[in-house]
């Protein structure tokens, strides 16, 4: 579904992924993890269009989208939940999710998926005509992912959600994503919740400084000496 | 991104909370109320009409700055210009229709022409607005982002240039006005007399205003027009195309002071650079409501208008320029980011 191709890609002159090949399949949930500053965020950012690399190729659904708009590449299928947020903060929960489905004009479609979304969310439906911005952490989150589904996405492209939670919170975010996955949505994950995140994703990949170092089936990589060294601190 | 600090929580609900909430607000409306009926005892009702006549006008032009601001983050000085352009645009299509009308009389389309020319003024406007949008501030955001709002502003400062020595070039330093578009007698109301021009200009403002109004706050490209003032990174990740919504905004803006300087053609006339005295009252309105407030401007349109006929009632008419001047350097030192806050992301550099 998704295909990344020896990607080159940084911020002006500073360039922070090398050569970055890796694969998402439909249906699975890959997780990409790696210590801070490795790159995984750029990851995200350069498959959603906020970034273009500076060579090779992003592959969606076989086709080249390198120089597509980011608004384009959410149309085609792909929802970033960004490590910001990015929420419109001086709207109401509600207000978020229309924009989530912004794409689709069909009104029907649309309360259709707010209501799927609701009954998902729970917490969000209670809260829907507060403002995001006055909303806690955990719930934020929570609304993020909900306005990312809101465009009925093929593949989701999700950044720390766990940063800056509580624990129990982020099992709730956890769990939010296994449903999404069960559901039939892709999901590529980005986290420092090594442990969890090995624990229920399908494969991972290791991103240290640019580059790939290691790929496999999460369980395997859960396993791997280095990976226990350096992230699990066993 | 827009800063969470912005977003005051959900005001407390005892009244105290309230009201230390929202202080600069609860002042300013105390005052104004204070302000208002002192002008109605010693003008009467003819100055508080003028009140909302001149308000109407001040919103109108402060709307389009405040959208400007807040969704592209420019602070627009070439307003003015379009002011200029849309009384000139109305001048233009009005005249020769006055000069039809001389010699083919009909009550039906002397009542319609008015509107035709100040329509025509806000087309020109819109074209206008895109065409300035496209060729300018486009292309400069797709280079750099770097130092926006000071090189957005220089620009805007540059254009303002252009556009009124080119006019000046292009028509010369004459004024060009009408002395009314409706050639009926004044109406009363309340025992104040009224020319049918000045209450039209309000009622187009009003109308103008609410369109937007309703148009930002229901339907699904005025909703994208707030998603963008409030994150754009958010914006794109939902789908909103930022290109088109800039040029959007920046067209309607334009395309509203056209309107507005079409619509007072027979109180300013045409000439060069008749959108100075516009603009600068509009950027009153905007400072003291907070920069980038859409709401705010419209209230701000009104209180600045308050603050005008007061002067002009108990002080002298030419102090009218110094008093609110006086006010927005007051307001501005007591609340800095003026009387409403700003619910958008205000000056940043993105």
């Amino acid at each position: 579904m998704l295909e990344l191709k020896s990607i080159n890609a940084g911020y002006d002159f500073l360039q922070v992924l090398w050569d970055v090949s890796f694969h998402v399949e439909e249906g699975e949930l890959v997780a990409l993890i790696g210590p801070n500053g490795a790159g995984k965020s750029t990851t995200l950012r350069t498959i959603a269009g906020l970034i273009n690399p500076t060579s090779g190729e992003v592959l969606f659904n076989n086709k080249v989208i390198n120089d597509v708009p980011t608004h384009l590449i959410s149309q085609m299928g792909i929802s970033y939940v960004s490590e910001k947020l990015n929420l419109f903060t001086a709207m109401s929960v509600q207000e978020n999710l229309i924009l989530g489905a912004f794409a689709i004009r069909d009104k029907e479609i649309q309360l259709e998926t707010l209501a799927y979304i609701f009954e998902l969310f729970p917490r969000l439906k209670e809260r829907k005509d507060q403002l995001a911005g006055t909303m806690s952490g955990g719930e934020r989150k929570m609304l993020a992912i909900a306005r990312g589904m809101m465009s009925k996405p093929q593949l989701m492209l999700v950044d720390e959600p766990s940063l800056g939670l509580q624990p129990n919170l982020t099992n709730d975010v956890f769990r939010a994503l296994i449903q999404l996955r069960e559901k039939g949505v892709t999901i590529l994950l980005v986290e420092q919740n090594v442990n969890a995140t090995l624990g229920f994703s399908d494969r991972a990949y290791v991103l240290e400084q640019g580059k790939i170092v290691m790929e496999g089936p999460s369980i395997e990589i859960k396993a791997n000496k280095h990976v226990r060294n350096a992230y699990l601190g066993i | 991104m827009a800063k969470d600090s912005m977003v005051r929580p959900a005001a407390g609900k005892s009244v105290v909370s309230l009201i230390k909430n929202k202080l600069p607000v609860f002042i300013v409306a105390i005052f104004s109320v204070i302000l208002f009926a002192a002008i109605y005892i010693k003008g009467g009702n003819a100055q508080i009409l003028n009140i909302f006549i001149t308000g109407g006008m001040w919103a109108l032009l402060a709307v389009g700055l405040a959208l400007v601001f807040g969704v592209m983050n420019i602070p627009h000085f070439a307003h003015g210009e379009s002011f200029m352009i849309g009384a000139y645009v109305a001048y233009f299509t009005f005249t020769p229709m006055q000069a039809y009308l001389y010699t083919n009389p009909s009550k039906f389309l002397s009542t319609m022409a008015p509107f035709g020319a100040i329509l025509t003024a806000g087309l020109a406007g819109l074209l206008l607005g895109i065409i300035i949008e496209r060729g300018i501030f486009a292309p400069l955001r797709h280079r750099t982002k770097e130092g926006w709002v000071m090189n957005a502003f220089l620009l805007t400062v540059g254009i303002s240039f252009v556009l009124s020595n080119g006019a000046n070039l292009v028509m010369g330093p004459n004024f060009r006005g009408i002395s009314r578009y409706w050639d009926v007698d004044a109406v009363e109301i309340a025992g104040a007399y009224l020319s049918v021009d000045r209450l039209m200009a309000l009622a187009i403002s009003l109308v103008t205003i609410g369109m937007l109004w309703f148009f930002l706050r229901r339907t699904r490209i005025g909703r994208a027009i707030r998603a963008v003032s409030q994150d754009e990174t958010g914006a794109q990740l939902v789908g909103i195309n930022l290109d088109f919504i800039q040029t959007l905004t920046f067209s309607l803006a334009t395309a509203m002071a056209a309107i507005s300087g079409a619509s007072l053609l027979f109180l300013f006339q045409a000439y060069p650079t008749v959108g100075g005295t516009p603009l600068y009252y509009a950027w009153y309105v905007v400072m003291m409501a907070g920069l980038g407030n859409v709401a705010g401007a419209i209230i701000g349109g009104f209180i600045v208008a308050m603050l005008q006929t007061a002067t002009q009632v108990f002080v002298a008419v030419s102090w009218t320029t110094v008093l609110p001047t006086v006010v927005m350097i007051l307001v501005l030192l007591i609340a800095p980011s003026g009387i409403f806050g700003s619910e958008v992301k205000g000056i940043q550099e993105s």
